[in-house]
C-alpha cells in the first residue's frame, strides 16, 4: 500500500468514526425531542400567520410540536391533497373550504361532532355564526348531520371603495345602480379604473352575482344549487341580467374578461389606481402587512367599504353575504393523534385564533372573538361592521363542484356575449339537475 | 481408425460441441435477466398507472362521494360534451401553430446569429433563450399586463398609430386561445433556435464553402443545403412539439383557467378541473386515456412517417 492510499484509507478512517461519534452524541440527546407529538398540518392559510398560532399553541402545549406545510390553493394544494388521499398519507389536519372541498374529502375526514361537544359543551354549534354553520354541512348527504369541517375565519363580501379618489372627485358612495353608473363614468372619465373586476378569476363573479341575486330575492341563489328552486327563475335571471349591465355600462373596467384579481387587481386597488372593487371583509388583513406597504392602506385610511347599490331608486342594498372564509378538517389519521384535535380547537377558538385575529386576517368564525392588537379606530370601526353583518349573511358558497363549474362557464359566458342570461342559467339548471340526480 | 474409436470421436465431437452450445444458449437466455430492472421499472412506473387510470375511468361518483360502475358512460358523456371537442380544437390550434412557427422563427434566428455576428454570438444566443429558463408564472403576469387593454403594454404601443384595444385578448372567447399560443411561441423560440444553432454548427464549413462557389444563397441554400441536412433537427423538434403540447398546462391555467367558457381549455386544464377541482377522477381518467390514445396514435405516425432514427443518429442534430 503506497502512502497516498495510506493518508487515503486514515483519512475516510476518521471521517467515519467521528460521523458515528457526532451521530452517538446527537442520539444520546435526542429523547427530548423524540418524545414530542408531531401535528402535521397542510393549508393555504397565511404562513405568517399560521406561524403565529403555531407559537401560541406550543407555548401552551411543550410536548407538541406542529409541523405545517402552506401550499398555493390551486394547484398545489388541491394536487397534495389528491395524491395524499390516494396513498393513505393525509396530514392530521387540512384546511378546507365548505360544501364542495369537503364533500370530495369527506370519506377521509374525521366526524367532529363527539369533539366538538366534549370541548366545548354540548350546545357548541351556538358559538358560531349561523351562516358558518349552515356551510358546515353543506353539501352533506341527506341525514348525516356530522360536521367534517369547522371554520376557521369567516368572511362578509362587499364592495370596497377609494375614499380618498371619492373625496377628490366629489363623488357620493353610490346606494343605487344609478349613482354606480355615474360614479364610474366619473372615474372613468378622469383616468381611474371605475371598478376593477377580475373576470378570468371566477370567485370575485361569483361573488358579485351573489349579492346582487340576494338584494333581489334573498335566498333563492342558495335554493337553486339545493335543487330547491329554478336556476331559472325571474329573479336569478334578473339578477344574471344585471350582472351582464356592470359590463355594457361601463362600470366595471374595460378587459376586465381577461384579468385577475389577485395580484393584479389588489396592487391596482392599493396603489390608489382604482375607484371601487368587490371584495371583503379579509382586505383588512392588508393594513397589516410587513412595511413597505402602499400608503392608502396604512390604517385602511383609503378605504371603506359599502354595500351593492340598489337596482331601483327606492330599493334596498344588498343584504350582506359571506360564510366561511376557510376552515380546517381533521382526517382519520388525526383523529389517531389527540395533539391535533387539541391544535385544531386552538385554531378555531382558542389562542390560534386570537393570532390569526390580531394580523387581521379575517373575521373569526366562533362568537366573541376581536383582535386584541393595537389597530386605528377606522379599521375597529370597520371590523365590528362586518362582525354585526355576519351575524344575518347570506350563505355564499356553493356545495356541489359540478353545479360550481358550470355556474362559472354561465356567469364568464354572460360576461363574454357568448350566452343569454336565461341561455347561461339554463346551462346551470341541467349541471345542477345532472348533479343531483332529480 | 477402427469403428470404436470412429463412435468415441464422433461422441467425443458432439460432447465438444454441444457443451459450449448450451453454455452459449444459457448465456443468450441469462442476458434476458438483465432486463427485468428495466421491465419492471416500466411495469410500476408505466404500465401500472394506464392500467389504474383505464380502470378509473370505468367509475363515476355522486356528489355525495358514492362512486358506481359507469362502464363507458365517462367516454359517452365526453364525446358528447361541446367542451370536449372544443379542447380538442384548441390542442389541434396549438399544435399546428405553436410547432411550425417556432421552428420558422427559432431557425431564421439560428442562422441570423451564426452567420451575422461575432463577438455579440453569446449575447444573442442568451437573450433569446431566457424566456425558455424563465418562470412560467414570471411569465404569465408580465403577458396578463401586456395584453391589458386598460393600461397595458400592448395598447400603450397600439395608443402610438391611433389604435384602441376595447376587448381583452385573454378574455374574449374568440381570441383566448390564440393569445395563448402567442405566449407559449414566445416562451419556447429560444429553445428551437438553440437546437437549430447546433444543427447548424454541426453542419462542415465545406459544404457552405462548395454551396456559396455553386452559387447557392437565400432561398435555394436554405431548401436544398440547410433544410436537407437539419432534417435531424427538425425531427427532434417536431417530436418534442407534439409532446409539449399534449403536455400544455401551466401557462394556460395562470393565464385563462381555460376560459372564459372553456374558450381556452387543453387537455391538461381539462382533466385539472375534473379530476381535481370537481373530484370527478373517472371523467379526468377518461379524458387521460383519450389522450393517451391520441399520443400512442401521433407517436405511431412519427414512427411510420419519420422512422425512429433520428432520435438516436449522431451528427445528425
Amino acid at each position: 500500500m503506497n502512502v497516498a492510499a495510506k493518508v487515503l484509507l486514515t483519512g475516510a478512517g476518521s471521517l467515519a468514526l467521528t460521523s458515528l461519534a457526532v451521530g452517538v452524541s446527537f442520539a444520546h440527546q435526542a429523547p427530548a425531542t423524540h418524545k414530542k407529538t408531531v401535528v402535521t398540518v397542510w393549508s393555504w392559510f397565511i404562513a405568517g400567520t399560521m406561524k403565529q398560532a403555531i407559537k401560541q399553541f406550543e407555548r401552551t402545549h411543550p410536548n407538541v410540536v406542529v409541523k405545517y406545510s402552506y401550499y398555493n390553493y390551486s394547484p398545489q394544494f388541491l394536487t397534495a391533497l389528491k395524491a395524499a388521499a390516494a396513498s393513505n398519507s393525509l396530514p392530521d389536519i387540512i384546511g378546507l373550504q365548505p360544501g364542495s372541498l369537503t364533500q370530495q374529502y369527506r370519506p377521509y375526514l374525521a366526524p367532529l361532532n363527539s369533539l366538538a361537544a366534549k370541548t366545548w359543551g354540548s350546545h357548541w354549534e351556538s358559538k358560531i355564526f349561523p351562516v358558518d354553520r349552515a356551510q358546515m354541512l353543506m353539501g352533506n348527504p341527506p341525514g348525516n348531520h356530522n360536521v367534517y369541517m369547522l371554520p376557521q375565519e369567516s368572511q362578509v363580501i362587499c364592495l370596497w371603495y377609494n375614499t380618498q379618489i371619492f373625496s377628490k372627485l366629489h363623488l357620493a358612495v353610490p346606494r343605487t345602480f344609478t349613482a354606480l353608473v355615474h360614479d364610474a363614468h366619473a372615474l372613468s372619465s378622469h383616468g381611474y379604473i371605475p371598478m376593477y373586476q377580475g373576470v378570468a378569476g371566477a370567485w370575485q363573479n361569483e361573488n358579485v352575482y351573489e349579492m346582487i341575486a340576494d338584494q333581489i330575492a334573498p335566498g333563492l341563489f342558495h335554493k337553486a344549487q339545493q335543487g330547491q328552486a329554478a336556476w331559472t327563475s325571474p329573479g336569478l335571471v334578473k339578477a344574471m341580467t344585471v350582472w351582464k349591465r356592470l359590463f355594457t355600462t361601463g362600470v366595471f373596467q374595460a378587459g376586465a374578461l381577461g384579468d385577475q384579481a389577485y395580484p393584479t387587481g389588489a396592487q391596482l386597488f392599493a396603489d390608489g389606481r382604482v375607484g371601487m372593487m368587490a371584495l371583503g371583509s379579509w382586505w383588512l388583513q392588508e393594513a397589516k402587512y410587513a412595511p413597505p406597504i402602499p400608503p392608502l392602506v396604512r390604517g385602511m385610511k383609503g378605504f371603506a367599504p359599502f354595500s351593492f347599490p340598489a337596482l331601483t331608486a327606492h330599493g334596498h342594498v344588498s343584504p350582506p353575504v359571506g360564510g366561511i372564509d376557510v376552515g380546517d378538517g381533521l382526517t382519520k389519521n388525526g383523529a389517531r393523534n389527540p395533539a391535533a384535535w387539541q391544535f385544531l380547537a386552538s385554531l378555531v377558538d382558542g389562542a390560534g385564533e386570537q393570532a390569526s385575529l390580531n394580523a387581521l386576517n379575517d373575521l373569526p368564525a366562533f362568537k366573541g372573538f376581536a383582535p386584541t392588537a393595537a389597530v386605528s379606530p377606522h379599521i375597529s370601526k370597520m371590523y365590528h361592521a362586518f362582525i354585526g353583518q355576519l351575524s344575518h349573511a347570506e350563505n355564499q358558497r356553493f356545495a356541489y363542484p359540478p353545479v360550481q363549474t358550470a355556474f362559472d362557464n354561465a356567469i364568464g359566458g354572460v360576461a363574454a356575449g357568448k350566452l343569454t342570461p336565461m341561455g347561461a342559467l339554463k346551462q346551470v339548471q341541467a349541471a345542477t339537475k345532472k348533479a343531483l340526480g332529480h | 481408425m477402427t469403428e470404436e474409436d470412429s463412435v468415441l470421436v464422433q461422441v467425443g465431437t458432439r460432447d465438444a460441441m454441444d457443451l459450449p452450445l448450451n453454455r452459449s444458449r444459457w448465456r443468450r437466455s441469462a442476458l434476458y435477466l438483465y432486463e427485468i430492472p428495466a421491465l419492471a421499472f416500466f411495469g410500476i412506473f408505466v404500465g401500472y398507472p394506464i392500467l389504474w387510470v383505464i380502470y378509473t375511468s370505468l367509475f363515476a361518483a355522486t356528489v355525495h362521494g358514492a362512486t358506481y360502475w359507469a362502464g363507458l358512460g365517462n367516454y359517452a358523456e365526453l364525446l358528447q360534451s361541446p367542451t370536449f371537442w372544443m379542447t380538442l380544437r384548441n390542442m389541434a390550434l396549438w399544435g399546428l401553430i405553436t410547432i411550425p412557427v417556432q421552428m420558422i422563427i427559432g431557425g431564421l434566428l439560428a442562422y441570423a446569429i451564426e452567420q451575422y455576428t461575432i463577438r455579440s454570438k453569446a449575447v444573442f444566443r442568451t437573450v433569446y433563450f431566457v424566456p425558455v429558463v424563465t418562470s412560467v408564472v414570471v411569465i404569465a403576469i408580465v403577458w396578463e399586463q401586456i395584453y391589458a387593454p386598460y393600461y397595458g403594454i400592448l395598447q400603450a404601443g397600439l395608443t402610438e398609430i391611433g389604435l384602441h384595444l376595447n376587448f381583452s385578448l385573454l378574455g374574449s372567447y374568440d381570441t383566448a386561445i390564440f393569445a395563448l399560443i402567442i405566449v407559449n411561441i414566445w416562451e419556447w423560440t429560444g429553445f428551437s433556435m438553440l437546437m437549430y444553432i447546433a444543427g447548424l454548427n454541426a453542419i462542415p464549413r465545406e459544404i457552405f464553402d462548395a454551396s456559396h462557389i455553386d452559387g447557392a444563397s437565400g432561398w435555394r441554400l436554405s431548401r436544398y443545403v440547410l433544410i436537407p441536412l437539419l432534417s435531424g433537427v427538425n425531427k427532434s423538434l417536431l417530436l418534442l412539439g407534439i409532446i409539449g403540447t399534449l403536455q400544455t398546462f401551466p401557462l394556460v391555467f395562470l393565464m385563462t383557467n381555460g376560459g372564459p367558457d372553456n374558450a381556452s381549455q387543453v387537455f391538461g386544464t381539462y382533466i385539472f378541473l375534473h379530476g381535481f377541482t370537481e373530484g370527478q377522477t373517472g371523467l379526468a381518467s377518461a379524458i387521460s386515456v383519450v389522450v393517451l390514445i391520441l399520443a400512442a396514435g401521433l407517436t405511431f405516425l412519427q414512427i411510420r412517417y419519420l422512422g425512429t432514427q433520428f432520435l438516436s443518429r449522431k451528427g445528425d442534430a
